[in-house]
C-alpha cells in the first residue's frame, strides 16, 4: 500500500512538474520574443516539408547552417512527399514546401487568390534518373538511346539481344536473356521526371500511358520507393528499371548511357545533370527540361522546387518578419554557399541559369509590402 | 461408464491444449520483444540519448546522432495527452458509474466505445483541424490533443470499472452523514479507487505512447530539439514512434539501426509502464 502512495504520488509530481514546466516554458518565450528585436543571439526555428528526394540534402544544409549561424537558426525539414509538401505548403502550416513537380496553373492561381502574391518555385537541387539494369557479366556503360527504352518500357522489346540494343552495343555480346520491366508502384517524383521523358520523345507513349507522377504502366513490376526498385533489379538477373543517380552510386548498381536530342551518349554524372538544366528558363522556372537541348546534357533530369510565397506575411506559418528573414536569409545561402554540399552527398549543382532566376524571384519576396529579399540580398553579394 | 484411465487422458490433452494455446499467445510477444532488442540493443550509445538527429549524412558518416529530441518529445505530448485527456475522460467515467440511471448514458457508452475503435489516424485528423489550422503550424499541443483522443476512452472505461469496484455501502455512509452527491464522489469513491484510476491513467498512457499514425499531421516530426523549449509545445515536436515509422522507411542502413533502438527504447518505455500498471492492480488487491 505504501509503495503503490509512492509510485502514484510520484506519477502525479511529476505531470505537475511537467504543467509547471510547460507554463515556464510559454512565458520563456514570450520575454524572448520581447527581446528579440536587439539581440544578435536570437533564436529562430524554421520549418520546411515535402518531397523525399531533396531530404538528404536539405537536412544536411540544415546541419551545415546550424553551424554557419552558430546554432542560432534551426531549419526543420520533414520528408513527406512532393504532394504532401504542395499540399502543407498551401495549406499555410509550414513555412517553406519542396516538391519535385512545380505548381500547377490551378494551384498558382489559388495562391494568388489567397495571399495576394504569386508562389515561387525556387530550384534548389537537381533529380537525374538512372536506367539501372541486372545483365550478369556486364558492368555500368551499355548505351540507350529514347526510343529504345520507350519500346522496352511499352514491352514491344522483350531480350537483351534485341537488334535495336545491340547495334547501340557494337562489340558486347548481349545475352538472350528477357528483360524484366520493373518500375516504381508509389507516386514519386522520380517516375514523373522518367514519364516525363518518354512522353516528349514518344508519340505513341504520350497517347497512351502519358506522364505523372504515377502511371498505368504498359508492362512490368511495381517495387515500392527507390529501394523497392532497387532490391527487384539487383535480385533478377535481366531486369531493368529506374532509380535516382545517387541511389544507384549508393548501392553499387549498374547504370545506362543515354544518347541525347543532339545526338551525343552522355554518361550520368552530377555535370551532365548540371548542364542539362544549363538552358533558356521561363521566368518562374517552371519547366520540365527532360529530352533538354543542352547539347552535352544528360536528358533524363529535372528539379526539385522550394516554394515560397511572395507574400510572406500572407502565411500563417510565419509568424513575425524575423522568422521571414531568417527564411530568405537560409533561401540565399542554400542557393549559393549551400550547394558546396552537393556532390559529396550525391546531387548535382543548379546551374548558373537557375541561380539568376532564384535570385531574380527572391528580390521580389515581400514582408507587408517591404522588400526585404532585396535588402538581404544586399547584405550578401 | 468411462474408465478412470479415460478420464485422465482427457484431462492431461485438455490441460495441454491450454499449455499450447498458452504459448501460442506468449510467443509472438516474445519473438518481436527479442527480436527488437538483438537488433536494437548495438546502436545504443550515450549518444543517441544525448544527440539530435539532424541530417542522415551524420549517420553515414559517422558523426554523433541520436534521439534526444524524439525521447523527450514523447514524454512532452504524451504528457499533455494525459493532462488534456485525466479529467474528461474521468468525467465520464464517474458520469457512467455513479450516475448509472442517467439517461444520457447509453449513448455516452456507445460513443465511448465507437470513439476507442475509431482508427487513430482519424483522431490526428481531427486534431490537425481543430489545432493545428487555427494555429498555423504543427505543435507539440496538437499531438497532445490527437493522443488525448485515444486516452479519453481507455481511461473512461477503466474509471467506471475502478468506481464500480467500491461497494455502494460506502457511498451509502457519505450519503447518511449528508454529503452531497458530489463529495461523496470526491471525497470517499474517488480516493478508495484512487489505484484502479491510477492504473487506468498509466495503461491509457503507455497505450498512446505507441501511436505513429495521429502524430503525422499534428506534432510533425523535427529533427532537432527546438530552439526554445516553448518550442515542446507550440512547435513541431519529434516523438519516439513517428521517428520510428520514418527511419524504418528511409534508405539507409544506418537509420535502420537506430530505428531498431528507438524500438528498444519506446519498447522499455511501454513495457516499463504496463508492469507498473500491473504492479499497482496488484497491490490494490491485497490491501
Amino acid at each position: 500500500m505504501k509503495a503503490m502512495k509512492t509510485i502514484s504520488l510520484f506519477f502525479i509530481s511529476g505531470l505537475l512538474a511537467l504543467s509547471f514546466f510547460g507554463c515556464g516554458g510559454g512565458e520563456g518565450s514570450r520575454n524572448g520574443a520581447e527581446q528579440r528585436s536587439g539581440r544578435s543571439s536570437d533564436r529562430v526555428d524554421i520549418l520546411g516539408a515535402g518531397a523525399s528526394f531533396p531530404a538528404p540534402l536539405v537536412t544536411a544544409m540544415a546541419d551545415e547552417y546550424r553551424g554557419v549561424t552558430s546554432n542560432r537558426v534551426t531549419v526543420n525539414y520533414q520528408s513527406i512527399g512532393s504532394g504532401g509538401g504542395i499540399r502543407q505548403f498551401v495549406e499555410q502550416t509550414i513555412m517553406f514546401g519542396m516538391t519535385e513537380a512545380f505548381l500547377s496553373d490551378d494551384v498558382m492561381q489559388n495562391v494568388e487568390a489567397s495571399t495576394g502574391g504569386r508562389a515561387f518555385n525556387m530550384p534548389i537541387t537537381l533529380a537525374d534518373v538512372v536506367t539501372t539494369y541486372n545483365i550478369p557479366g556486364f558492368d555500368k556503360g551499355l548505351v540507350f538511346s529514347s526510343d529504345v527504352l520507350v519500346d522496352i518500357y511499352m514491352g514491344n522489346i522483350t531480350r537483351w539481344n534485341d537488334s535495336r540494343i545491340t547495334e547501340l552495343n557494337p562489340g558486347k555480346d548481349l545475352p538472350s536473356l528477357p528483360i524484366t520491366v520493373v518500375h516504381r508502384s508509389d507516386g514519386s517524383g522520380t517516375t514523373n521526371i522518367w514519364t516525363s521523358y518518354f512522353s516528349r520523345v514518344s508519340d505513341e507513349w504520350r497517347g497512351r500511358v502519358g506522364y505523372g507522377t504515377s502511371v498505368n504502366w504498359p508492362v512490368g513490376v511495381g517495387g515500392n520507393g527507390n529501394e523497392g526498385v532497387a532490391g527487384a533489379v539487383i535480385n533478377t538477373p535481366g531486369a531493368i528499371g529506374y532509380n535516382s543517380l545517387s541511389y544507384a552510386l549508393l548501392n553499387d548498381m549498374s547504370y545506362g548511357s543515354v544518347l541525347n536530342a543532339s545526338g551525343n551518349i552522355i554518361e550520368p554524372s552530377f555535370e551532365a545533370t548540371t548542364e542539362a538544366a544549363n538552358i533558356d528558363l521561363p521566368e518562374d522556372t517552371r519547366i520540365l527540361f527532360t529530352n533538354t537541348p543542352a547539347e552535352y546534357g544528360y536528358p533524363i533530369a529535372g528539379f526539385a522546387w522550394m516554394l515560397v510565397y511572395e507574400n510572406l506575411e500572407n502565411n500563417n506559418a510565419i509568424n513575425n518578419r524575423q522568422q521571414a528573414e531568417e527564411l530568405v536569409r537560409f533561401l540565399i545561402w542554400s542557393i549559393t554557399d549551400g550547394q558546396e554540399l552537393s556532390e559529396t552527398l550525391g546531387y548535382a549543382r543548379l546551374p548558373m541559369a537557375a541561380v539568376e532566376r532564384n535570385i531574380a524571384m527572391i528580390e521580389e519576396v515581400k514582408w507587408e509590402g517591404e522588400l526585404i529579399g532585396k535588402e538581404l540580398l544586399q547584405d550578401v553579394l | 461408464m468411462k474408465t478412470l484411465r479415460q478420464r485422465n487422458i482427457r484431462d492431461y490433452f485438455m490441460v495441454g491444449l491450454l499449455y499450447v494455446s498458452a504459448i501460442a499467445v506468449l510467443t509472438p510477444l516474445l519473438i518481436i520483444i527479442g527480436y527488437v532488442i538483438v537488433n536494437g540493443i548495438s546502436t545504443i550509445s550515450i549518444d543517441f540519448f544525448t544527440q539530435e538527429l539532424g541530417s542522415p549524412a551524420r549517420a553515414m558518416q559517422g558523426r554523433p546522432t541520436g534521439l534526444v529530441h524524439s525521447i523527450l518529445g514523447t514524454l512532452v505530448v504524451d504528457s499533455l495527452a494525459l493532462i488534456i485527456a485525466a479529467p474528461l475522460g474521468l468525467g465520464a467515467g464517474v458520469m457512467l458509474s455513479e450516475y448509472p440511471d442517467h439517461k444520457l448514458n447509453p449513448t455516452l457508452r456507445v460513443l465511448n466505445d465507437t470513439l476507442n475503435g475509431m482508427p487513430a489516424i482519424l483522431k490526428g485528423l481531427l486534431a490537425f483541424a481543430l489545432v493545428v489550422k487555427p494555429m498555423g503550424t504543427f505543435s507539440g499541443l496538437a499531438g497532445g490533443v490527437a493522443l488525448a483522443f485515444v486516452m479519453i476512452p481507455i481511461i473512461a472505461r477503466s474509471t467506471e470499472s475502478a468506481l464500480m469496484t467500491i461497494p455502494w455501502s460506502i457511498r451509502e455512509a457519505g450519503l447518511a452523514i449528508g454529503l452531497p452527491r458530489w463529495r461523496v464522489v470526491l471525497s470517499t469513491v474517488m480516493p478508495a479507487a484512487r489505484t484502479g484510476l491510477v492504473t487506468g491513467f498509466l495503461i491509457a498512457f503507455a497505450r498512446a505512447a505507441g501511436e505513429a499514425a495521429p502524430l503525422m499531421f499534428t506534432s510533425f516530426g523535427n529533427n532537432y530539439l527546438p530552439n526554445h523549449w516553448s518550442g515542446m509545445i507550440f512547435g513541431p515536436v519529434d516523438t519516439l514512434p513517428q521517428r520510428l515509422y520514418s527511419l524504418a522507411i528511409s534508405p539507409y542502413k544506418e537509420w535502420h539501426a537506430m530505428g531498431w533502438a528507438a524500438g528498444v527504447v519506446l519498447l522499455v518505455f511501454v513495457l516499463g509502464l504496463f508492469i507498473a500498471g500491473r504492479i499497482l492492480t496488484r497491490q490494490k488487491y491485497q490491501a
